[in-house]
């Protein structure tokens, strides 16, 4: 019984001495919203919430601060100072962190990143399955990491180990505009941010409206051709190829890489087959053969196989606006006067 | 192993009649076809039986050439329905035959060229040719079915050794071998598979959860031949596979050369599963539990307990792969996943079954 008073009268005075710190941090929390506010207003879109945190006088909504950021996971981070050493677990993030000018501050990629051409040179992290303890030899102040593939337990890792970790996810466009923007908050290059997802949401903005008003074309876009297996709703590249104007035969189908049955393509009779491939690596002979069976499909009459570089359409990333447009160019290639898509 | 020994002292007794044999295989043939038409029948879209019976009576040979002018629908009944449930009917049955021959060989009705690893040892053989560059495709190149040969050669020797180290034929040591196995050379595919680049690594491990697609005329072809052979080295066994189930010296004693037969039933069944893997991929379970229903209805005559045998697993993964086609169409779902969800439960059961008896 003794004991149990005592732990419960240490309990309170612990509770008091947090409340009163809790108080101290509400405070400066404030004091610097205040503050910073006026910096950043012209950019910030969450001003608004903060304000009413502030007039209010709840002390509790200062978490929704300038130098907080909330990921993809839900999960809130707060960064005092602008990330110095970022490790990178994406190629499209990597790709990303290049564009806003940040080549300095990587100090760790993944061993598929492999544009521009300097992430090469930067520390390799591994991917699926990411080195727990090169990552944290890095001694990074930032893990930006993808949502797929990011395995629970690392997660919990890199909390434990107190490694500041922000997870992403693009399965719109419209995610990877917002993804910049919010990496330029947090990383201290809003206006190179700003000025890069303008500039790209207005060339794809002009890219789509190309094709917005032609007959759309359908297409099959080819991961693996035995079995066969191809993307679907739900996936980043059925959405861009909807966005150039196509329509993905697998629209149908329950998941985002489904194996398609054969006989759903000869039903749909694609005008247009795409190959995931390389660079420049042109489609295989052996592709060609097994496709040229189908007689009876439009795309292997007219001989409309094309190949794309896979990178351009499979990452999220600021070269998506390539993507789109190497996407346009092969599905409606009239709509540009010198188009020369790779047979 | 008691119960495989009175069954078949108890076939042997009631001897064999060529009039019971032509009725029985008769009647599986029957319900092969019949099965067959009906997995025609169902796709991404049914055709109705009218339509389908219409498309097959148009001809056989001349809807086979060029594809261009053919409607849609006859080009899905004979370039993808009627090739694939054909070959769905072939890797069936062929898997359930050679569960029947290893079954009598190594007197144990667990056995099955998948559990025993001997799939996985194919399936090695396959993919090491394809990482050494033998063939570009999985389907094509008949050289694939002679790696997989080798590799069903190797692992088949290692479990036999595995099981005469232990004297008399052990059900848990052989499985157990089989499991061992298994485990190595799903490791080596693992470790092969990291090591290639990834396109072709992705297509591999779709391949190896068992896959059957639509193969052209002459890919059947070739696997018609490999099947054909090996069938006919197990079918001219099947007397003496009788009687090697009631004991390798009984079996001596009665003027069978035990070494020989077991040479040539282990070689036409590595035959077997490595055409049927470098076809098809590894799709489990079909060998253990057909075999296992069709001695409980028929007896354990070997004569008639492996044509019968064929048959019904032929129906099976006909019937198997059509669900896999269609309950996600137009997605499809590894055939393998089908086979090992309805047959490891009946395995269990199996299994259970047998220490309860007390063998």
């Amino acid at each position: 019984m003794a004991q149990q008073e005592r732990n419960t009268s240490k309990r309170s005075v612990l509770a008091q001495g947090l409340g009163f710190g809790g108080l101290i941090i509400a405070a400066l929390v404030f004091l610097f919203l205040l503050y910073d506010s006026h910096l950043s207003f012209a950019y910030d879109d969450s001003m608004k919430r903060r304000q009413q945190g502030i007039l209010t006088g709840m002390p509790f909504m200062s978490n929704i601060a300038p130098r907080t950021f909330v990921d993809n996971h839900g999960r809130k981070l707060y960064l005092a100072t602008p990330p110095k050493r970022i490790v990178s677990l994406a190629p499209s993030v990597t790709e990303l962190l290049f564009a806003l000018g940040l080549d300095d501050e990587i100090v760790g990629v993944t061993e598929f990143c492999n544009f521009p051409p300097q992430a090469k040179t930067k520390p390799k992290v591994g991917y699926s399955s990411p080195n727990l303890e090169s990552i944290v030899r890095l001694e990074p102040d930032l893990v930006l990491a993808p949502r797929a593939f990011l395995r629970a337990d690392l997660l919990s890792k890199f909390e434990e180990l107190k490694i500041p970790t922000f997870i992403l996810e693009a399965k719109l466009i419209e995610d990877i505009y917002s993804q910049i923007l919010t990496l330029g908050r947090m990383l201290g290059k809003t206006p190179e941010a700003i000025t890069l997802s303008t500039a790209m949401r207005k060339r794809v903005g002009t890219l789509t409206a190309l094709v917005e008003n032609l007959p759309r074309r359908s297409v099959l876009y080819i991961l693996n051709t035995e079995p066969l297996i191809t993307v679907g709703p739900g996936s980043y590249v059925h959405h861009l190829i909807e966005l150039a104007g196509g329509r993905n035969i697998a629209e149908k189908a329950a998941m985002p890489y489904p194996r398609l049955d054969m006989e759903e393509v000869l039903r749909q009779n694609p005008d247009v087959l795409i190959f995931s491939g390389g660079k420049f690596g042109g489609i295989p002979d052996v592709e060609h053969t097994k496709w040229a069976r189908w007689k009876s499909i439009t795309a292997v009459q007219q001989g409309a196989l094309f190949e794309i570089e896979s990178d351009l359409i499979n990452r999220p990333g600021p070269r998506v606006v390539e993507g789109v447009e190497a996407l346009i160019r092969i599905i409606h290639p009239n709509v540009f006067p010198n188009s020369s898509p790779s047979r | 192993m008691a119960q495989t020994q009175n069954e078949s002292d108890q076939s042997l007794r009631t001897t064999l009649t060529f009039r019971r044999w032509v009725t029985w295989v008769g009647i599986f043939s029957l319900l092969a076809f019949l099965t067959f038409l009906i997995c025609v029948g169902f796709g991404t879209e049914f055709i109705p039986p009218a339509t389908l019976l219409g498309i097959l009576s148009e001809g056989f040979m001349s809807q086979f050439g060029d594809n261009q002018t053919m409607g849609t629908t006859s080009v899905i009944v004979w370039q993808i329905r009627v090739p694939r449930v054909f070959l769905a009917f072939l890797v069936g049955g062929t898997l359930a035959a050679v569960g029947a021959a290893l079954q009598a060989l190594l007197r144990n009705p667990l056995a099955d060229p998948y559990i025993l690893g001997i799939s996985s040892g194919a399936a090695l053989g396959v993919a090491l040719a394809i990482l050494l560059g033998v063939g570009t495709t999985v389907m094509v190149a008949p050289i694939l079915p002679a790696c997989a040969f080798l590799g069903a050669l190797i692992s088949l020797l290692i479990v036999y050794r595995v099981a005469v180290a232990y004297g008399r034929f052990n059900t848990h040591t052989l499985l157990l071998a089989g499991v061992i196995l298994n485990a190595i050379f799903g490791a080596l595919i693992m470790f092969l598979t990291t090591i290639t680049e990834p396109t072709r690594a992705f297509s591999m491990m779709s391949w190896l959860m068992g896959t059957l697609m639509a193969p052209e005329p002459t890919t059947l072809l070739y696997l018609v031949v490999y099947v054909g052979v090996g069938l006919l080295l197990l079918g001219w066994q099947a007397h003496s596979l009788n009687i090697l189930t009631l004991g390798e010296e009984v079996a001596r004693s009665l003027g069978v050369e035990v070494e020989r037969v077991k040479r040539m039933v282990f070689g036409a069944s590595a035959l077997l599963t490595g055409a049927v893997v470098a076809f098809s991929g590894l799709i489990g379970f079909v060998g253990m539990i057909v075999p296992h229903a069709v001695r409980m209805l028929l007896g354990a005559d070997h004569r008639l307990l492996l044509p019968a045998s064929g048959f019904v697993g032929g129906i099976f993964l006909m019937v198997a792969d059509t669900v896999a086609r269609t309950v996600f169409s137009p997605a499809e779902i590894p055939v393998g996943v089908v086979t090992a969800l309805a047959g490891g439960p009946i395995f269990l059961y199996v299994l259970i079954a047998q220490q309860r008896k007390g063998v």
